[in-house]
């Protein structure tokens, strides 16, 4: 009778990281992200345009990966990171 | 085998003895299933009553059980040992039994033996009683009455399944985690519950398995050969050997598990989004060089299915590890919208005896002595093209282009394809005298079709956007043929199977070459 087995797993313990805190309102820069999946400026161009609507106050920046099939290049990253105070992220099609 | 210099064991009393004692001794491993152990233990109780307290004789034995046995059947006096757990066994690295060692009063072993060779036997119970200081004669075996030899037999720790226990627990090699069951935990339930497996059972990774797996390459059961999309884990030869268990593979398939591995995890390859993508793509791994029949893949009836190990259990190893290792889980990372059945295991060999050309690997650049292994990402599963009248290269072209015309999409350009050729349809191009490129043109011109026709439209939604047109050149531009892949090297073209019939089989890619490019790698050790 087997009793014992190996870990056919990486066996890391899941690194444990919190929200960054919700701001109460919307301010500042708002990353729009494109995956470069089809149809993804569609719906960031009509989510844009009612951002500029809605909060007039509120700034925009698109940014698009350059293939859908790998992830987001450091820069990228790095960029929303430094530059804005929100992203959202166009997923799938 | 080295004799030994310290040890503890517990003789039939359950009292813990230390190696070395004081003084000179004569330590003997053995076990009860020997007739040369029976012949020889009388000869060392003899030694032992006649050295007396001048010298230790100590005999372990390699099974708890036959202590007693040995003892009432010998009427031994001098002190059992019990190897059952074969400490000592192992650390001596003994094969047979008897196995004899005499050390000095300075615990140097000055005289070794195994199985019975009277000759050595003499010498060593002579030199016993010169330990001793006692009269050679004392001993009073009568040695013109036993063999001249008798050979031993082998030591327990040496019997299969035994060997390899006690070097998947000795010997260091392996270091992953220990996953307890409970007593009344079913091993695959178990397995099932732990998400380890691809729904189909799969083979326990015990430690003996894994162990045995290693020995089918020579890496370091340490060394990290890649880092696993998608959570970027490094996975090492032991990990790879832990899933190929699981996958039910050979041990000598582990250098085809490994070479995959790593050109799976290559930039190149992109293996991140090839099990990522919502197309549900997945490697597909193709053999060539003379390592097909050395590990036994199928490359003839039924080589794209299932019914044989390699095939099945090498590719389906790859996707463990990915599983397992990189954390690729259908509805978390992989986003398949639908996936399919050759997301479990999609690998096979080519059939190079039936290809009128150059193997996939030659043309490659590899020799065709060389072991080699390609993967590429695909996303659509084996389709047949069935062709059974064609009796020239253009007809059998003439049938893949139209079936391949509708690949993803009856309008989208700009596809990938693997085509893999029966024997029969091979044969034919052969004989027919085209090229692989002849092929690859034919169904280049074969599947074009006027920039108009490929546009979206109110009948299909599928298709390039209308705006696409400009960037062609405008309204002039929408008769110009656009052929249905991108480029002709992106028809990549193998045989595989059996010449029973006229059938072959289309794969379609996922954007081979941007996406994911096609690689392919000597297989190592």
């Amino acid at each position: 009778m087997v009793t014992q087995i190996l870990d056919p797993t990486d066996e890391r313990v899941p690194i444990k990281r919190s929200l960054t805190p919700r701001p109460e309102a919307l301010h500042g820069t708002v990353a729009l992200l494109d995956i470069s999946k089809p149809r993804g400026d569609v719906f960031l161009d009509r989510l844009e345009q009612l951002l500029h609507e809605r909060a007039p106050g509120v700034k925009t920046r698109r940014f698009m990966k350059p293939t859908v099939a790998k992830p987001a290049p450091e820069p990228i990253k790095q960029a929303i990171l430094e530059e804005c105070d929100f992203v959202i992220e166009a997923l799938a099609d | 085998m080295h004799p030994p210099t310290k040890f503890s064991l517990r003789n039939a009393d359950g009292q813990e003895m230390q190696f070395p004692p004081q003084g000179p001794v004569l330590l003997a491993l053995v076990k009860e299933d020997c007739e040369t152990c029976n012949l020889t233990l009388p000869l060392l109780e003899a030694v032992h009553r006649a050295t007396d307290d001048g010298l230790d004789v100590w005999v372990a034995v390699q099974k708890s059980d036959d202590i007693p046995i040995l003892k009432d059947r010998h009427d031994l006096t001098m002190p059992l040992l019990d190897d059952d757990a074969l400490d000592l066994s192992y650390e001596t690295d003994i094969d047979t039994v008897p196995t004899l060692f005499l050390y000095d009063e300075a615990q140097n072993c000055t005289l070794q033996t195994f199985g019975f060779d009277k000759h050595e036997w003499r010498e060593i119970a002579s030199e016993s009683m010169a330990l001793a200081g006692r009269p050679d004669g004392d001993t009073a075996i009568d040695w013109d009455a036993l063999p001249v030899q008798r050979p031993g037999c082998g030591a327990r720790n040496y019997e299969p399944g035994v060997y390899e226990r006690l070097q998947a627990i000795k010997s260091g090699d392996l270091l992953s985690r220990l996953v307890d069951l409970a007593a009344k935990d079913d091993i695959h339930e178990f397995m099932y519950e732990q998400g380890y497996t691809d729904g189909f059972p799969v083979v326990p990774p015990t430690r003996e398995r894994v162990w045995q797996m290693l020995q089918g390459t020579s890496r370091d059961p340490q060394e990290e050969v890649a880092i696993m999309p998608p959570n970027l884990a490094p996975i090492t030869v032991e990990k790879i050997a832990i899933n190929a268990v699981m996958a039910g593979a050979k041990p000598e398939y582990m250098p085809s598990i490994i070479t995959l591995v790593e050109i799976a995890c290559t930039e190149t390859f992109n293996i991140h989004g090839v099990l990522a993508t919502t197309m549900g793509a997945t490697p597909v791994g193709i053999f060539n060089g003379p390592i097909r029949d050395r590990i036994g893949m199928n490359y003839l009836h039924g080589a794209l299915g299932s019914g044989n190990r390699a095939n099945a259990a090498i590719g389906r190893a790859l996707r463990l590890c990915a599983r397992n290792v990189g954390g690729s889980l259908p509805g978390g990372t992989d986003r398949a919208t639908q996936g399919g059945p050759h997301r479990l295991t999609m690998n096979f060999a080519e059939n190079e005896d039936a290809n009128p050309w150059d193997s996939l690997a030659v043309e490659r650049g590899f020799a065709p002595t060389d072991d080699v292994a390609t993967l590429m990402a695909m996303s659509g599963g084996p389709a047949t093209i069935a062709d059974e009248r064609s009796r020239d290269g253009r007809g059998i072209a003439g049938t893949l282009a139209m079936s391949m015309s509708c690949m993803q999409d009856p309008k989208s350009p700009m596809v990938d394809t693997l085509v893999v050729l029966s024997p029969d349809h091979a044969g034919i191009f052969g004989r027919s005298g085209w090229s692989k490129d002849d092929v690859r043109e034919c169904i280049m011109e074969e599947t074009s079709v006027p920039l108009k026709d490929r546009l979206r439209s109110e009948d299909a939604g599928c298709g390039l956007p209308p705006e696409i047109v400009e960037r062609f050149g405008g309204e002039a531009a929408l008769d110009m043929p656009i052929a249905k892949f991108r480029d002709k090297s992106n028809i990549i073209l193998v045989v595989a199977g059996s010449a029973a019939a006229k059938f072959s089989t289309i794969l379609g890619g996922w954007a081979t070459g941007v996406y994911s490019t096609p690689t392919s790698s000597k297989i190592g050790v």
